[in-house]
């Protein structure tokens, strides 16, 4: 339900300039806007429960001052502040049958798996978002990821050609677009990650032909919508 | 026009400052339809400010020469590009462009009576005087070129064999792909621009600052007198200014050269005595043989630290001569960064190294008491322990008693007499720490390297134990192959390398077969010894990669590049990267209302725009730390394969790995050949002298920073650039 197979879309302001999209991510509807509220909150409640539980287990002390979180924030002292707040989770119910309930557990084990939920809570990604922009006369940038976006920059001078290849992956042929590079050894291929279908792979050659080089028309690539 | 399919290219700085005045737009043109906007003059004329470009009236009173700008920038002239905010009723060229700012706008509108699409490129200035700067290519931290000619000259070993075999299969495979374009487009001028944009950006910000320092010399400006007020003020400041500088020139002429000379006489001799002990370092009794700095950890320190003493001055120079020109000009970025990491590293090693050594000084007995008990515990009764452990039947294996002895009483005799030789060492210890404490004041490299060798020398026994046991393994295991190729009636063919069937007789094969058996049934003895030992050298090593990855780490730590990437990302560029910008509130900046997009006549006529903005991407933390994944790959490309470890499981010697190799990462930060005693001399004499002042002069027409204070020492020279009418920098005030 969250996410969809890769589909694209099309950002064309002017004729020379495009910027192709794959993504899984479905179009916004209501209840998938409050599914993503109701996971968020989810992913926000467990990075909370994991860090109080390293909280109590390691560096629990009673606040020092009895002052109140709003007059801490205040006087701009952030780790009272912080203190104070683990502190009241800690002693409130749910934090109470949380500690409760892990107590069996040896220190070690616990430090492990709370980082690591941490880790995943913070960083693990619903959508796979892949994009290609076009930008005749300069070059085209391919840029793969959402939290740290991995661009590369490749200029038109450097660009051999531009083509479909096919390959076997597992039982499966794909065909997927890759870049030849003049002077570089490898291929760059574009969508990396998502790899879409044959019929998306050939809306953006086409569109990329069209866009990049001069005097071959344009083809392809219908504006701002889903293929 | 023969490339013109209609598409302008802005590029345009995002920092420029917006004002709704009428100005004229000036700037590079570097092809018909691709221009590089500088700067708006404003309230000016655009025929005066053509002929002022012409006449070089904008670029005048700069502080270095003028051609450099247009020698980097790929332009023989600044050009007028076109009009901002004038009304749509002046006649202007049809190609220049019409920009309309304002205030109230984020993106300035552009339009172009040629054009018929319009690409405008929003770009944040880097600021040159903090080094900022972009660039397509990731900045190189390491001293590049050098390590291909490392390579050649070794001998490229198996892995490596293999890879490049692999790398060249993939070659052709992508040579193949390259076949299918059938014809090779030629590129248009404007993308041949890009490297050349690069560098316009990275003028961009101290251009426009030259330009609008210069404006008002554009027409005619009435000149304002100064006042009796000011001319007094100004009286006062010049008197307090004649005596300071009267008082630096002094200082200049008699104190400073001597001081200078003597500094650089200390360096000329540091550098002899620093040739003299390299060569030492680095003799070899026949070409091919390991040299001193091969075998021994402190001496390969030692040689480093000399090669960076003789490197540091030649940087310096190179460094100090970036002060001559430009601040725009980038190329000498990396090396400054080079140079003070490597500074900045001596400096932190060696503060470390006074915290330890004072540490290991103090408490010389007491480390030299735990040095040898920790030698007497592992390396004797540890080892001693465990080889009267495999004389009896260790694990409840059934070994060959008697073989087992013979081994083992060797072992233990030659451990007795190690032992005694520790004995006589260990009155010698707490002196040893003693130096080795003392050395750690040259950094704490030194005693981490000290250590390392002291651990290779103390352990010998066990180094030659391995060896011995070793070959004795290799050699029954070999016997065993062969004889077992003989119990099968086979044999092994040397001259083509294969297994043949033999007739042997009947003896023969008796005895052989009589042989396998026994050898056979002594084998797992020899190997109990064998792995012990084996395990005892593993675990040698592993220590002394510890002590290597430390050097490592104080050698060649990013420390400085780190830094500047947490303080300012701009001045580590990795490449440069667009983000399409949404073109809705774009549209709406166009024709400042959505209302007024129906009505407005110039509306439907405007081209079609898109809004990118260029970006420095700042280089990724992956390629600050790249050589030591490298060094961490080769390792365990040459420790972990297969092929070591079958050598380890058949007794065969495991080769160390090339300690070119593994040091190619402490050396990267240094020239593959260092500059010789008289490139030296000449370098660090060919400094410019320094710059003597001249007292202030008040110059008809000039205001404010050329007249006053700004000429003051301790100011950094500001005023120079006031007189220097010619355009040439300020060396000439020292002669």
């Amino acid at each position: 339900m969250l996410t969809t197979t890769p589909h694209l879309y099309v950002r064309r302001p002017s004729p020379t300039t495009a910027e192709f999209t794959v993504t899984t991510c479905p179009p916004l509807t209501l209840p998938l806007r409050l599914a993503l509220i109701f996971i968020f909150l989810l992913r926000v409640s467990t990075i909370t429960a994991a860090l109080t539980t390293i909280y109590a287990r390691f560096f629990l002390s009673s606040p020092t001052t009895n002052s109140s979180p709003l007059s801490l924030l205040i006087q701009g002292e952030i780790f009272p502040l912080i203190t104070h707040l683990l502190y009241t989770l800690h002693t409130s119910s749910p934090g109470q049958f949380l500690s409760n309930n892990l107590c069996p557990i040896p220190s070690w084990v616990l430090l492990l798996s709370s980082s690591a939920v941490i880790y995943f809570a913070f960083f693990v990604q619903l959508y796979t978002t892949e994009s290609l922009l076009v930008l005749r006369g300069l070059g085209i940038q391919i840029s793969t990821g959402g939290w740290g976006r991995k661009t590369r920059f490749i200029p038109t001078e450097k660009i051999r050609d531009i083509l479909i290849n096919e390959a076997f992956r597992g039982f499966e042929v794909r065909y997927y677009l890759i870049v030849l590079v003049e002077g570089e050894e490898d291929v760059v291929v574009v969508f990396p990650r998502l790899l879409p279908r044959k019929k998306i792979v050939e809306a953006v050659w086409r569109g990329v032909r069209g866009c990049l080089f001069e005097g071959e028309g344009t083809v392809g690539g219908r504006k701002d919508g889903h293929v | 026009m023969p490339e013109n399919d209609g598409l302008m290219r802005v590029f345009w700085p995002a920092d420029l400052p917006r004002s709704d005045l009428k100005g004229v737009v000036v700037g590079w043109r570097n092809s018909a339809l691709d221009v590089f906007v500088l700067t708006i003059l404003e309230e000016v004329d655009p025929r005066n400010v053509e002929t002022a470009l012409k006449l070089g009236t904008l670029t005048r009173y700069a502080p270095h020469p003028v051609n450099r700008i247009y020698e980097l920038c790929g332009q023989s002239s600044l050009h007028v590009l076109g009009l901002s905010n004038h009304p749509e009723s002046v006649e202007v060229d049809p190609s220049w462009i019409r920009v309309t700012t304002g205030s109230g706008r984020k993106v300035p509108a552009v339009t172009c009576a040629r054009a018929s699409s319009i690409q405008i490129i929003l770009f944040d200035r880097p600021l040159p005087g903090r080094m900022q700067y972009i660039s397509l290519n990731p900045i190189a931290l390491a001293l590049g070129d050098k390590h291909g000619n490392f390579r050649n000259e070794s001998i490229e070993e198996e892995e490596e064999k293999e890879e490049r075999l692999k790398q060249e299969k993939k070659k052709q495979l992508v040579e193949k792909l390259k076949q299918h374009s059938v014809f090779k487009r030629s590129p248009s001028p404007k993308e041949k621009a890009l490297a050349k944009v690069v560098n316009q950006i990275n003028w961009a910000w101290e251009l426009e600052k030259l330009l609008q320092k210069n404006v008002g010399r554009i027409g005619t400006r009435p000149r304002r007198a100064l006042s009796v007020s000011e001319r007094v003020v100004e009286s006062a400041t010049t008197l307090r200014d004649i005596a300071m500088v009267w008082l630096w020139n002094l200082m200049t002429i008699y104190v400073l050269p001597v001081i200078k000379k003597l500094f650089v006489l200390g360096l000329m001799a540091h550098r002899v005595a620093a040739e003299v002990l390299l060569t030492v370092l680095e003799w070899r009794a026949r070409p091919g043989y390991a040299a001193l700095k091969d075998i021994s950890a402190t001496a390969q320190q030692v040689e480093i630290r000399l090669q960076q003493f003789c490197y540091w001055p030649m940087q310096y120079v190179t460094l100090r001569l970036r002060k001559n020109d430009w601040e725009s000009v980038t190329t000498s970025h990396p090396d400054y960064i080079r140079f003070y990491n490597s500074l900045w590293l001596v400096a932190n090693d060696v503060i470390i190294g006074i915290a330890l050594g004072s540490y290991i000084i103090d408490n010389a007995d007491w480390v030299a008491g735990e040095i040898s008990d920790l030698l007497s515990r592992y390396t004797v009764e540890a080892l001693q322990s465990s080889i009267s452990w495999l004389m009896g039947w260790p694990a409840g294996l059934k070994l060959n008693g008697e073989l087992a002895e013979f081994l083992g009483d060797l072992f233990l005799w030659v451990i007795e007499y190690w032992s005694s030789c520790i004995e006589t060492l260990r009155p010698v210890l707490p002196h040893l720490i003693w130096f080795i404490g003392f050395s750690s004041f040259a950094g704490a490299s030194m005693p981490i390297a000290l250590f390392s060798d002291l651990l290779s020398i103390l352990t010998i026994h066990i180094y030659s134990f391995y060896m011995a046991s070793a070959r004795i393994y290799h050699w029954q295991l070999n016997i065993l192959i062969s004889l077992f190729h003989l119990f099968r009636g086979k044999k092994h063919n040397v001259l083509r390398n294969r297994i043949d069937s033999c007739d042997y007789d009947l003896d023969q094969l008796l005895v052989g077969t009589i042989l396998f058996t026994l050898l056979f049934f002594l084998l797992p003895t020899v190997v109990v010894f064998y792995l012990n030992f084996a395990f005892a050298r593993m675990a040698i090593i592993s220590l002394k990669a510890g002590f290597d990855t430390i050097l490592s780490f104080l050698n060649h730590f990013p420390l400085f590049a780190l830094m500047l990437r947490i303080k300012d990302p701009g001045r580590l560029p990795g490449g440069i990267r667009f983000e399409l910008r949404d073109t809705k509130d774009f549209r709406y900046a166009v024709n400042d209302s959505p209302s007024s997009s129906s009505t407005s006549p110039s509306s439907s006529s405007s081209p079609s725009t898109s809004i990118i903005q260029l970006k420095s991407i700042p280089l990724t933390f992956k390629a600050m730390f790249h050589q030591y994944f490298q060094m961490g790959h080769r390792i365990r490309k040459h420790y972990l394969s297969p092929r070591v470890v079958l050598a380890l499981l058949t007794g065969k010697f495991v080769p160390p790995l090339n300690r070119k190799n593994l040091y190619s990462l402490q050396y990267s930060m240094l020239p593959a050949r260092r500059a010789g005693i008289l490139d030296m001399w000449d370098a660090v004499n060919s400094l410019p002298a320094p710059k003597r002042k001249v007292g202030p002069v008040w110059v008809p027409g000039m205001s404010g920073p050329f007249s006053g204070g700004g000429s003051f020492p301790g100011t950094g020279f500001n005023g120079s650039g006031g007189y220097n009418r010619d355009g040439l920098s300020g060396r000439r005030f020292g002669r």
